[in-house]
This record gives C-alpha cells, sequence and structure tokens, in this order.
C-alpha cells in the first residue's frame, strides 16, 4: 500500500486540514515532505493531521513531520494529529514527539 | 512432544525504498506464524523498516546491488539480521532524541532500540553494518 495525502483549508478554523492514508516510510515520505512545502508556501498556517488512516509511520516520516513544524514554528504555527493509531502513538511517546506535535482524540 | 524450533530465513533485498514495505509485509507474516501478538508485530515491522532504511541510505547506496536479511525463529525469540556493505557509519551509542535540538534523521536506530528487546550493532569503517535484534513472545520481556 502506498500513501493517499488529501488536503483542504479550512476557512472556518484558519487551518490545513490533512487526511493521510496509508503508509509513510523510505519510499513514500518524499510524496509527503512535497505535500507539506507546498501547503505552507501557499499558506503559513497551522496544520491539522487527522491520521484516521494512516497505518504505518517510521522515522523517515516522523523526520519529515518535524522538518514541517520547524517551518511553521517561524510563524508560530502548530502541527495538530488526530485520529492516531495506537502503534502509531507508541512511536511519538518513545521518541518524545508527543510533546512538540499537539495531539488530540 | 514438539521440537526445538530453530529455522532460518534469508532474503536479498535490492537497495531500493519501495522493497521496505516487502520486508514489512513478510516480517508481520513471519511473526504472525510465529504467534506473536498485534501490538509486538508492529514494533518488530519498524524495528526491521528502520533497518533496512538504514541499510538503503547509509549501506552501499547501489540500486542495482543488494543487502541481506536474515530471520532466525527460534521457540519464543524472532532474531533479525540485517546486514549491508556500506561505509559503517552508525555508532552503538544510543542518543536520546533532543527536543530542544531535534533534527530530521537520525531517530531511527533509536527507535530500534526502544522496540526490540536486544540490539547489537556492528560498524566497521569500509565494511559495513550489521544490525541484529531480537524479539522475544510474552510479557516477561
Amino acid at each position: 500500500m502506498s500513501l493517499l495525502i488529501k488536503n483542504q483549508f479550512d476557512e472556518q478554523q484558519n487551518q490545513w486540514h490533512i487526511e493521510l492514508e496509508g503508509e509513510v516510510d523510505i519510499y513514500t515520505s518524499a510524496q509527503l515532505k512535497e505535500a507539506f512545502i507546498k501547503l505552507i508556501e501557499e499558506k503559513k498556517e497551522a496544520i491539522k493531521i487527522d491520521a484516521k488512516n494512516l497505518e504505518y509511520i517510521d522515522s523517515t516520516g516522523l523526520g519529515v513531520l518535524i522538518g514541517a513544524l520547524k517551518r511553521l514554528k517561524e510563524y508560530n504555527k502548530d502541527i495538530i494529529i488526530i485520529n492516531i493509531k495506537p502503534s502509531i502513538k507508541k512511536l511519538l511517546n518513545i521518541t518524545g514527539l508527543d510533546k512538540i506535535f499537539i495531539i488530540e482524540g | 512432544m514438539s521440537k526445538a524450533i530453530n529455522d532460518h530465513i534469508k532474503l536479498s533485498i535490492p537497495n531500493k525504498p519501495e522493497y521496505v514495505s516487502v520486508v514489512r509485509l513478510t516480517v508481520a507474516a513471519i511473526a504472525n506464524r510465529m504467534g506473536f501478538d498485534i501490538e509486538k508485530i508492529e514494533d518488530i515491522k519498524v524495528a526491521i523498516a528502520e533497518a533496512c532504511t538504514n541499510a538503503i541510505t547509509h549501506g552501499k547506496k547501489d540500486d542495482q546491488e543488494n543487502f541481506d536479511i536474515e530471520f532466525i525463529l527460534k521457540e519464543k525469540k524472532l532474531t533479525m539480521i540485517v546486514c549491508d556493505s556500506g561505509r559503517g557509519c552508525i555508532t552503538d551509542e544510543i542518543n536520546i532524541p533532543d527536543l530542544n535540538n531535534l533534527k530530521e534523521g537520525g531517530l531511527g536506530i533509536f527507535i530500534i532500540k526502544s522496540l526490540m528487546d536486544e540490539v547489537e550493532i556492528a560498524s566497521d569503517i569500509g565494511k559495513g553494518t550489521i544490525i541484529r535484534m531480537s524479539k522475544y513472545m510474552g510479557d516477561d520481556y
């Protein structure tokens, strides 16, 4: 399975809403990186990631998230991640990344 | 009475990112067959993918060549050995991620050490890197 990225700008909440479906690994992480760069270029607003259908992520994907957060922090914006699967939550816990992203739900 | 299990499986994988998911599927099937629970299977999948990612990015970097993975299946223990013949540049030190100075890379080995029960890394300059890691079944570990 590969990676599907759906994004739209939520005018009401004034933030990006991204749905990730599939797997983020060494093969698909470049695709995610490009998507983030494009979004942040277009509008420097917070990014909310719906991870309901995100089946897998590893250090390559987490690296992309860290890179995107670094860019957003320059504008004082955050990355919010919702509907995380337990296996992915565990990865965020052990790496301490749950403290730098906003985890909801 | 069943005999003690000591089975070996070997894989040779191209140095190409698109094959890492194939390794994940393979290891999930092996661990499932052995009787690991879902949570541990997820840990094993992430750990092997991190080791493969490491072999592809820090190994020979020649996508016409392969790197090797060996699985050793025992009664209650799965050992995985990932070998590349690259530059051999990683160290066995555990670097706890520094939240004030996060880098976009370098989490892989830390994740492997966190998820697996035993991890040994041998990295010889010029010869390549061998990551050997094991996971036990049951709650004792």
